[in-house]
């Protein structure tokens, strides 16, 4: 029988809704290899990014229950290996050793922090083995790595829907561009600095902030006083993003702003609420933006009692896309397996529709979502793939 | 005028939470001679327990405040009788490890039982802030600044007024002496680490609103609180306050003024000067003497 889109989806939420999420199928990285085709997995159990990590472990958990239950892959039951990468670089970079060390592992998920995949990216040439990721730096897939594969839409698209959308459909064309100095934040403001160029706005303020920091007053006045009608955002740590968004509005900032994905992550909307009502943001995952991303909510829900955001999205997608793969190359052979993601068109995920580029980038525009009240409402995509 | 009150106010805000948990410092190495490096982890404990009690539970805010201040005391005795006294007779050195590995059990033990998602505590007060002229003044900025001013008295009143106070003090100044003039050391000791413990825990509290809660807010916190220590003079009650206050202006200023991803070097930057130009801090005693 052929496995459709929706009958994979449709089982994948029949198995997590009867709670058949098998955990003796994720395993740590010490257990021994059986009869299965196994993937590792980096991803924060620890450290600030730990919340991320049990999300993205949960999408991988979904797809890779549907993979097994729609016949595994190569006929076998395909099976994850994971290590914690601490939330850091080093962290990161342990952890990828760790996987890498074990020969039968055929590919890999690695993170949804670009700068951890740049601090991986060395160990990732040198194992020669696909690579799935979520970081959003654009630079990452110009490295001439040809084992990383993006799983998400890059900085560059969301920088562009971003100031198209603010432009636009706001009409906004003096802005203030608040971001990390880390690897993602750095990378995206910059991409936003050109697209509003292009785009005929200008940039009003440019300003910086270290992860982890506890207060904004100073970004915030920095708003206040440079005149800025709009506000453009890449936060890395929904905990900044929290703090930020409360002292915009208790300092009487009421400017639109929209930002970048993790303005609506779950954690981010549970810690900033009302401060966040009425703000925009470009996400790659929007539950009413398809039938697959739909699904995909329903099955995540009925696991997680959550609604599900990019975190999880993009490793349920790597996961789907990776045992597609492995069965298109009909070998565990890496080359192969990336000839394979290479050759990737028109698949639906929940993230979008996947077309592998020859750089590695699957996904090439984003959507743009509102918040109401607290619902995450899809407003449209902006969509840059041309075939 | 008015960008420099408000940076002001927010500066002395966190000055304060910094002030709070630099004073369980300075209380502990006082006391033993050592400094407690999970003296952070007591407020992200603290901060966990309300979530529980106030969040989960939905307990009235003032028992669970109750609750969780008593947990702290609990938490202080247990780190006590666990952590120092063990090793109250060897060296400094393997005291400082042990509170290291406290800090790495208290982090790991609050992730695997809570998980690792922040979680919000609601602030005590409805309102979040009000105006005057234009400066906005946050209500839970202003209670953290009451509530360490109320404090720092009563430390004062204790420690001077109260003859357990001038026990505490003696037994911080010289162990041998304090205990040939029958005054219990042990129990002293005790009753220091659970003092501070509470303290942790208040500053936890009440900058969990600002803050979040999360796994890692005890130890952002405590490295500032531990500078300010250092600033103001390590053992010195009075430093402590000084330098947590001076900490957190001048790191508001700094990034105001200067630069904004530079914000945490700004505290680095005075902690390395005071070290290399007056490491007694600011009212530390000399060290020739404390030798």
């Amino acid at each position: 029988m052929r496995t459709t889109r929706r009958v994979f989806l449709k089982s994948a939420a029949t198995v997590a809704a009867t709670g058949l999420v098998a955990p003796s199928i994720i395993r740590p990285a010490s257990a021994q290899a059986g009869g299965t085709i196994r993937i590792g997995m980096v991803l924060p159990v620890t450290g600030p990014g730990a919340d991320a990590g049990r999300f993205a472990l949960n999408g991988a958990k979904i797809a890779l229950e549907a993979v097994n239950k729609a016949g595994g892959v190569l006929g076998k039951p395909m099976e994850l290996i994971t290590e914690d990468d601490q939330t850091t670089n080093p962290g990161a970079v342990l952890a990828f050793s760790k996987l890498a060390s074990q020969p039968d592992l055929v590919a890999f998920l690695g993170s949804i922090r670009s700068t951890q995949n740049h601090a991986m990216a060395p160990d990732i040439l040198k194992t020669g083995k696909p690579v799935a990721f979520g970081g959003t730096d654009p630079v990452l897939t110009q490295l001439g790595n040809p084992w990383l594969f993006r799983f998400r839409p890059n900085d560059s698209f969301s920088a562009r829907v971003i100031a198209e959308y603010g432009v636009s459909n706001l009409g906004k064309k003096k802005w203030a561009i608040i971001h990390s100095t880390d690897a993602f934040g750095t990378s995206g403001a910059k991409a936003l600095t050109e697209a509003l160029g292009k785009a005929g706005a200008t940039v009003a303020l440019d300003q910086g902030y270290t992860n982890q920091s506890q207060d904004f007053t100073p970004v915030v006045l920095a708003i206040r006083q440079s005149g800025a009608d709009v506000i453009g955002s890449y936060f890395t740590f929904e905990n900044d993003l929290g703090i930020f968004a409360r002292q915009l509005r208790q300092l009487g900032v009421q400017a639109p702003w929209v930002g970048s994905p993790s303005i609506v992550n779950v954690t981010a909307l549970k810690l900033a609420g009302p401060s966040l009502y009425g703000t925009y943001g470009v996400a790659d995952y929007a539950e009413e933006s398809s039938n697959v991303a739909r699904d995909f909510g329903k099955a995540y829900r009925a696991v997680m009692k959550l609604p599900p955001d990019n975190q999880s999205s993009w490793t349920f997608d790597a996961v789907t896309v990776l045992a597609k793969a492995i069965n298109a190359a009909g070998k565990t052979d890496p080359k192969a397996i990336r000839e394979a993601l290479l050759a990737v068109r028109g698949h639906e995920g929940a993230e979008g529709t996947y077309n592998f580029d020859q750089n590695g980038d699957g996904l090439h525009g984003y959507n743009v979502v509102r918040n109401d009240k607290g619902n995450i409402v899809f407003d449209k995509r902006i969509d840059f793939y041309k075939a | 005028m008015d960008l420099i009150l408000q940076l002001l106010f927010t500066g002395i805000g966190i000055g304060a939470v910094y002030a709070l948990v630099a004073l369980g410092f300075v209380l502990i190495f006082r006391a033993t001679n050592v400094v407690n490096f999970a003296q952070g982890e007591f407020s992200m404990v603290a901060a966990f327990l309300m979530v529980v009690f106030a969040v989960d539970l939905q307990w009235p805010y003032w028992l669970s405040f109750l609750l969780a201040i008593g947990g702290m005391a609990l938490l202080g005795a247990l780190f006590n009788l666990g952590v120092y006294y063990p090793l109250r007779h060897r060296t400094y050195l393997p005291v400082i490890i042990s509170t290291i590995g406290a800090s790495i059990f208290l982090a790991n033990t609050t992730l695997a039982l809570y998980g690792p998602q922040p979680q919000v505590l609601p602030p005590v007060f409805e309102t979040q802030g009000f105006l005057i002229g234009p400066v906005f003044l946050d209500t839970q900025y202003l209670l953290i600044i009451a509530v360490t001013a109320v404090l720092v008295a009563f430390q004062y009143w204790f420690f001077e007024h109260t003859l357990i106070g001038k026990k505490l003090q003696a037994t911080s100044q010289d162990k041998e002496m304090a205990a040939l003039l029958g005054i219990p050391v042990a129990g002293m000791i005790m009753l220091t680490f659970v003092y501070s413990a509470v303290l942790g825990g208040i500053a936890g509290i009440l900058v969990a609103p600002v803050l979040f809660v999360s796994i890692q807010m005890g130890a952002t916190i405590a490295l500032k609180a531990f500078a300010a220590t250092i600033i103001g003079g390590f053992g010195d009650v009075t430093g402590a306050i000084i330098g947590g206050l001076a900490l957190g202006i001048i790191e508001t200023f700094g990034a105001a003024y200067v630069s904004v991803p530079y914000k945490d070097a700004f505290a680095f930057i005075v902690l390395v000067a005071f070290l290399a130009l007056r490491p007694q801090g600011i009212f530390g005693e000399r060290i020739a003497e404390k030798a």
